[in-house]
C-alpha cells in the first residue's frame, strides 16, 4: 500500500513537558497542550474540543445545543464546546470513546463565539469534514479560512454513548460514574476504576458495538489534519506524532522551540511506526472489502459508496 | 401625441420590473406605470398552516437584500399575535443585525446607481468595477463597509444574508465577549469609512443634479431640477428599527392602511410606438410590442389614508429629523446620511449588549388566533407584516414590503421628466422587488385587519 | 480581456440572496473581474439588459412554469452558455419554492416552480441557502482554469467540478431526509457534525451523535446532504486541499 499513514513532514514520539496537562490527558497531551500553546501564541482565538455533558451544563453558552436533558448525568457522554482558556482546554482532556460532533460548532465559533481563528480536534473522517468544508463549503459560509489548526487523533472505531454504557455496565460489570479512563491498545478495550479496578476485554467483543459509519472508513492516522496524534507506535503516556501540513509544521516548530514537548525518534521508540502502518493497513484493507461488499449487498442493488 | 415607451427590463435593482411611460413630443413623462414582473411565489399563501417558528425563514427569503427586515418583521408579528415579548438582549442583537443589514446595503446601492454619475469636474460616468483611480480606491472602501456590515450581522444573526439566529421567543444564542469586542471593532473602523463614503458620494450626487443636460447613451437630455418630485406623501415608523402591536403606543396604524390591485391604477394595454436604440444598454422594446401594466404588473398598491406614499431614507429622515430635501437627488442624499447613524446606534447597541443576559423567552405561547403585527425598517423603507396564529400554526399572514409600497409613488415621480432618466428616478428609490411580489391585501375584504385589531 | 472567460446571470424566481452571496467575495470580486471574468449581464450589479451568448451562466432562483418570460429566459439561457451552473437551493433544488401553491395576488396562477434542472440540463450545483461567497469563488476559478488553463489546471478544474456535476446529474431534490435516506439508513454517517454546522436555518441538531432534523424548519436548500462527507467525497481532490486553496488564493491575489 504505502499510502496509509498519509503525507507527513516528519513523525516522532512526544509528551508535553507540562505535567497537570499529563495528569489529565489520554496519552501524551499533545492536544490539549498544542492547543494551549497556540492559544498563548495568539495562533487560535478558541478551540472546539469535546467537554463532558456536566461541563456543558454549567456552561450552556459554550456548548453546542441539543435537545437531551441536562439535568440528567450521563458520565462519560461528549458535548462539543468552544473554550477559550487553558482551564477549559484541560476540563475537556481526555479521550471519550463515542461521538462528539466537534464539526458541528465549527461555523457557530466564527458567529456568536466572535472566534477569527478555530482550532478544532477530531477523529480522521472529522478532518476529512473539514477539509471538505474548506474546500466545497457548501454551507460554511466564511468558515474555512478561519480554521487555524486542526489537530487529529488517529482512530480505528467509534461508538454510540449506548454501547459503551453497555462494554463497562454488562461486560465491564463497572458503573459509568465510576470510570477512571477508557482506553484501546494493545489489541484490548481498557476500562480503569476510580477505584483502581482495571478490566479488560477482547476487542472481539467490541465489535458488535461498533458505530456502522465506521466501516467504510478508509483513514486512520487523520491524514487531513495540520498535525495528528495517537498512542499507538509510542510508549505508554507518549504518543505518536505527524506533523503534516504547512501550518501543522510551523505551530510545531515554534511549541518545540518553546519546550512545549519533549521528544524521542520514531525510529528508537517500540513498538513504532511498524505497528502504526499494520493497524492502518488493517483498517483500510479491512473497510476497503466493507465497500465492496456493499457494491453486491443486495439482489441486483447495491448499498451507496459515498467515494467519489 | 403621446407616445408610449417601455423599458424592460429595468437594470441596476434587485429582481425584475419595468417602465411603461406615456411620453409628451418632448419626451416628458406624462404618466409613468412602474411595474414588477418578477413571478409571485406567494409566500402569504403557502405560510398558512406552517408553524410560526419556519414561516418567518421563508418570509427571509422573499429578498436577499433586505432579508434581516423580513425575517425580524415577520418573527416579530409572530410574537406580537402569541403575545411574547422578548429579553432585553434579544432584542439588542436584532437591534444590531438589522443595522449591520443596513450598512451593507447602503453600500451596495452605492455600486448600483454610481454608473449614472459623473466623476465630479468630468464628463466621465462611473463605472465602480474599473481597476482606475479613483474609483478603485472607492470601490474598495464600499466593499469594506459591506464586509464589515455583513461580518457583523454574521455574528449577531448567526448568517448576514438569511440570518438563523433568529427564533420566535428571541434568539438561539447570545454573542460572547469576544464576539462583542469584534463587533464593536468593527463598527469603530467602520464609522471611519462611512464618514469618507457618505462625504464623496454626496459631493457625486450634488455635482450630477448640478448639471444641466446628462449623457443618456449618447443622447444629451436636458436635466430638470425637479427631478424624481413627487407630493405624496411619507410613512416611516421609526428613525431606525420599527415598532408592533405590542408596543402602548404603536408608530403604524394598519386602520389607515388599505390597498387595491393595479386594476385601478395602472394604464391599461397599449402599443409601444416610440423605440429608442440608443437607449443603454440594448436599447427599448421594439415599436408594435404590446404592453398591458394593469394585467401584468404583480403587485398590489397599498396605500395609507387612502394614498400611495413614499417609504425608505428620505421619508424616516422627513418623519425624524425634519429633512426637507425632495426628488431623487434629496432621496439619494438622505441615504447616504444615514451611513452614519446606522453606526453611531449600532455602538451604542453593542455598548448596551450583556453577553451574559438571557436570550430567549421563559415562556412560548402557542397563540390563540389574535391578529399581530409588526414593523421593520428596512434600508428601501417600511416593512410591515401582519399574523395570526392559533395553536403554534400559522392561520393567517401578510407583507406590506417596502419597495410596494413605492411602486406608485415612484409612478407619480416619474411624472414630469424625460423619459430617457425614469431608470435613475427610479433608482433613487432603491428598489428590491421580488420581495415586491409578495405583498397581499387582506383577503375577504380590506376592513377585515382593521376591525379584528380594534376587537 | 481575451483571456477571461465570459460569464452571464440569469435572475428567475430567487430572492437575489446569491447575488448578494457573490458580491460578498468583497475585494476578491473585483479581482475576479480584473483578471478571470468578463461579466457579459447580470439585471442586477452588471447594465445589461439582455442574455447572451457566454461560457458560463449562473442562474439563481428556480423557474416558475406559469410565467411564459422565465421559461423563454431559462431556455435561451441554456441555448447561449456552454457551461450553466444551478446557483443556491432555488435553481437547484426549488428550496422555498418547493411549497408554493399560487392563490396570491396580483398572479394567483403562478402556482408551479420547477428547479432550472427539471427544465433544462444543468451542468454543475452550488447548493446552499444562500450559497456561500467561497464556493462561487472556487467555482469561478475552476471554470476558468477549465477553459483557459493549462493542462494540469484543466485536469485539477474536472476533477474539482466532477462532485458538482455529479450532483447536477443526481436529481433535483433536496431535504433533511436525504441524511436519514442516503447517509443514516445507508449505514454511512458518524456523526461529524458538518450537516448541523451547514444547515442554515438551524432545522439539525445532533442527539447522542447523530442528526435530528425539525422537518418543518427545513427548507430543502440541500446544503447538510452536500456538505456532509458521506454524500459524496473525493480523495483526489480533498487530500489535496492545502495546494489547491493555495492556488485559489493566489490566484485572488
Ligand atoms: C473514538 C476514538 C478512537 C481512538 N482510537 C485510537 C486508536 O485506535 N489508536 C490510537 O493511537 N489512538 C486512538 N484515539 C486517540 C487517543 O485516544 C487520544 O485521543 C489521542 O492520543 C490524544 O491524546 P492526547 O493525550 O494527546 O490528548 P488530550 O490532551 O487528552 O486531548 C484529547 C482531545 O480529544 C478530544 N476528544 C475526546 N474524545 C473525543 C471524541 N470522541 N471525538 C472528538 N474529540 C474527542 C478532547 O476533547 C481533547 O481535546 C482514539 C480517539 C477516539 C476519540
Ligand atoms: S473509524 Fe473513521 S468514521 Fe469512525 S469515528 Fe473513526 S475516523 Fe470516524
Ligand atoms: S437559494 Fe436562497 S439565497 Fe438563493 S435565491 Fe433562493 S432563497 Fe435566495
Ligand atoms: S454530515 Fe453526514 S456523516 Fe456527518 S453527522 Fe451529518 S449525516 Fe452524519
Ligand atoms: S435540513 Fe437544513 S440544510 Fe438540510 S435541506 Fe433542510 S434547510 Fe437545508
Amino acid at each position: 500500500m504505502g499510502a496509509e499513514l498519509g503525507n507527513y513532514k516528519s513523525c516522532v514520539s512526544a509528551r508535553s513537558t507540562d505535567k497537570e496537562i499529563l495528569r489529565h490527558a489520554q496519552d501524551g497531551g499533545i492536544v490539549t497542550q498544542l492547543f494551549g500553546f497556540a492559544l498563548d501564541e495568539g495562533i487560535i482565538d478558541g478551540a472546539i474540543v469535546a467537554a463532558t455533558k456536566e461541563f456543558a451544563h454549567k456552561h450552556p453558552e459554550k456548548a453546542m445545543m441539543d435537545n437531551s436533558n441536562m439535568e440528567f448525568h450521563e458520565p462519560w457522554r461528549p458535548i462539543p464546546v468552544v473554550v477559550t482558556t487553558k482551564a477549559d482546554m484541560l476540563a475537556a482532556a481526555g479521550t471519550k470513546y463515542n461521538i462528539s460532533p466537534n464539526v458541528s460548532l465549527i461555523k457557530e465559533a466564527t458567529r456568536s463565539f466572535g472566534l477569527d481563528k478555530v482550532g478544532i480536534v477530531g477523529t480522521p473522517c472529522q478532518m476529512q469534514a473539514v477539509r471538505k468544508g474548506q474546500l466545497y463549503p457548501i454551507g460554511l459560509r466564511d468558515v474555512g479560512s478561519s480554521i487555524a489548526l486542526a489537530v487529529g487523533i488517529f482512530c480505528m472505531e467509534n461508538f454510540p454513548y449506548q454501547s459503551i454504557i453497555q462494554l463497562v455496565e454488562d461486560h465491564a460489570a463497572m458503573k459509568m460514574e465510576s470510570v477512571r479512563k477508557m482506553e484501546i491498545g494493545k489489541g484490548k478495550f481498557w476500562v480503569y476504576g476510580k477505584r483502581g479496578q482495571v478490566v479488560q476485554l477482547p476487542l472481539k467483543v467490541t465489535h458488535k458495538y461498533e458505530q456502522p459509519g465506521c466501516h467504510v472508513c478508509l483513514d486512520y492516522v487523520a491524514n487531513l489534519a495540520d498535525v495528528s496524534t495517537g498512542s499507538v507506535g509510542s510508549p505508554d503516556g507518549w504518543s505518536t506524532v505527524f506533523v503534516r501540513s504547512k501550518i501543522g509544521d510551523s505551530v510545531w516548530g515554534k511549541a518545540m522551540a518553546a519546550g512545549c514537548f519533549e521528544t524521542q525518534p520514531i525510529e528508537k521508540v517500540k513498538p513504532g511506526l511498524e505497528l502504526v502502518t499494520k493497524l492502518a493497513n488493517e483498517k483500510i484493507t479491512k473497510n476497503k472489502k466493507t465497500l465492496e461488499e456493499r457494491a453486491t449487498f443486495g439482489v441486483g442493488k447495491a448499498l451507496r459508496n459515498p467515494y467519489i | 401625441m403621446s407616445k408610449v415607451v417601455e423599458i424592460s427590463p429595468t437594470t441596476r435593482h434587485e429582481g425584475h420590473s419595468k417602465l411603461v411611460l406615456k411620453v409628451n413630443d418632448a419626451g416628458i413623462i406624462e404618466t409613468g406605470n412602474w411595474c414588477s414582473i418578477t413571478p409571485v411565489r406567494g409566500v402569504e399563501k403557502l405560510a398558512v398552516g406552517k408553524t410560526p417558528e419556519q414561516v418567518p425563514k421563508i418570509a427571509s427569503r422573499v429578498c436577499g437584500i433586505c432579508p434581516i427586515a423580513h425575517t425580524i418583521a415577520a418573527t416579530e408579528a409572530m410574537e406580537a399575535s402569541i403575545k411574547c415579548e422578548i429579553p432585553k438582549d434579544a432584542l439588542m442583537l436584532r437591534h444590531i443585525l438589522q443595522l449591520a443589514n443596513r450598512l451593507h446595503s447602503i453600500a451596495l446601492h452605492d455600486i448600483l446607481i454610481l454608473p449614472d454619475f459623473y466623476i465630479p469636474g468630468t464628463e466621465t460616468k462611473i463605472n465602480p468595477f474599473t481597476a482606475e483611480e479613483p474609483v478603485r480606491s472607492v470601490a474598495k472602501r464600499i466593499q469594506r463597509l459591506r464586509e464589515i456590515g455583513q461580518t457583523i450581522g454574521q455574528i449577531s444573526g448567526g448568517e448576514c444574508i438569511h440570518p438563523s439566529n433568529t427564533r420566535v421567543g428571541g434568539m438561539y444564542r447570545n454573542c460572547s465577549e469576544q464576539a462583542k469586542t469584534k463587533m464593536y471593532d468593527l463598527a469603530k473602523e467602520g464609522l471611519v469609512l462611512a464618514h469618507q463614503q457618505a462625504e464623496f458620494m454626496i459631493a457625486v450626487i450634488r455635482n450630477y443634479h448640478k448639471r444641466d443636460f446628462v449623457d443618456v447613451g449618447g443622447m444629451k437630455v436636458a436635466l430638470p431640477k425637479n427631478l424624481g418630485f413627487h407630493d405624496q406623501g411619507y410613512l416611516a415608523t421609526h428613525a431606525f428599527y420599527g415598532s408592533s402591536s405590542l408596543e402602548e403606543c404603536p408608530s403604524w396604524d394598519p386602520n389607515r392602511f388599505k390597498e387595491v390591485r393595479p386594476w385601478d391604477w395602472y394604464m391599461g394595454e397599449m402599443t409601444v410606438d416610440l423605440e429608442e436604440p440608443k437607449y443603454p444598454i440594448g436599447g427599448t422594446t421594439k415599436i408594435g410590442t404590446k404592453v398591458n401594466p394593469q394585467m401584468e404588473a404583480c403587485t398590489g398598491i397599498p396605500m395609507y389614508d387612502g394614498q400611495p406614499v413614499e417609504v425608505g431614507p428620505r421619508a424616516r429622515l422627513v418623519t425624524y429629523k425634519y429633512f426637507d430635501e425632495k426628488g431623487t437627488q434629496g432621496q439619494n442624499v438622505a441615504r447616504e446620511m444615514e451611513y452614519q447613524d446606522c453606526l453611531y446606534e449600532m455602538i451604542d447597541c453593542i455598548d448596551l449588549l450583556n453577553p451574559n443576559g438571557k436570550v430567549v423567552a421563559d415562556y412560548i405561547p402557542d397563540g390563540d388566533g389574535s391578529l399581530g403585527w409588526a414593523t421593520n425598517e428596512a434600508p428601501r423603507g417600511t416593512d410591515a407584516h401582519i399574523a395570526r396564529v392559533k395553536d403554534w400554526k400559522v392561520q393567517y399572514f401578510s407583507m406590506l414590503v417596502p419597495t410596494t409600497w413605492n411602486f406608485a409613488t415612484c409612478s407619480k415621480a416619474l411624472e414630469g421628466a424625460p423619459w430617457q432618466l425614469a431608470e435613475v428616478i427610479m433608482r433613487g428609490y432603491d428598489p428590491c422587488v421580488s420581495c415586491a411580489t409578495h405583498m397581499i391585501v387582506m383577503d375577504e375584504d380590506n376592513k377585515l385587519v382593521a376591525q379584528k385589531l380594534i376587537q | 480581456m481575451a483571456d477571461k472567460i465570459t460569464v452571464g446571470y440569469t435572475h428567475l424566481s430567487g430572492c437575489t440572496g446569491c447575488t448578494v452571496a457573490l458580491a460578498d467575495n468583497y475585494a476578491g470580486l473585483l479581482t475576479l473581474l480584473d483578471k478571470y471574468v468578463d461579466l457579459k449581464y447580470m439585471p442586477t450589479l452588471a447594465d445589461a439588459r439582455h442574455i447572451q451568448k457566454v461560457d458560463v451562466s449562473f442562474v439563481e432562483g428556480s423557474c416558475c412554469i406559469n410565467d411564459k418570460l422565465a421559461v423563454e429566459e431559462l431556455k435561451e439561457t441554456r441555448e447561449k452558455s456552454a457551461v450553466v451552473v444551478a446557483l443556491g437551493g432555488c435553481a437547484c433544488y426549488g428550496n422555498i419554492t418547493r411549497f408554493s401553491r399560487g392563490g396570491q395576488q396580483n398572479q394567483p396562477a403562478h402556482e408551479a416552480y420547477l428547479p432550472i434542472g427539471d427544465v433544462i440540463k444543468v451542468d454543475v450545483y452550488i447548493p446552499g441557502c444562500a450559497p456561500t461567497p467561497q464556493m462561487i469563488r472556487n467555482v469561478a476559478v475552476m471554470a476558468y482554469l477549465l477553459l483557459k488553463g493549462t493542462k494540469e489546471q484543466k485536469d485539477l478544474a474536472t476533477a474539482f467540478l466532477k462532485p458538482l456535476m455529479m450532483a447536477a446529474q443526481k436529481g433535483t431534490t433536496a431535504c433533511f431526509c436525504d441524511l436519514m435516506t442516503e447517509v443514516i439508513n445507508q449505514g454511512l454517517c458518524m456523526g461529524c457534525g458538518s450537516c448541523a454546522a451547514a444547515c442554515p436555518v438551524r432545522a439539525i441538531t445532533h442527539e447522542y451523535g447523530k442528526p435530528q432534523g425539525v422537518r418543518d424548519l427545513c427548507i430543502k436548500c440541500g446544503a447538510c446532504y452536500n456538505q456532509c462527507p458521506r454524500s459524496w467525497f473525493s480523495f483526489d481532490v480533498v487530500s489535496n486541499y492545502e495546494a489547491i486553496n493555495e492556488a485559489i488564493m493566489a490566484a485572488l491575489q
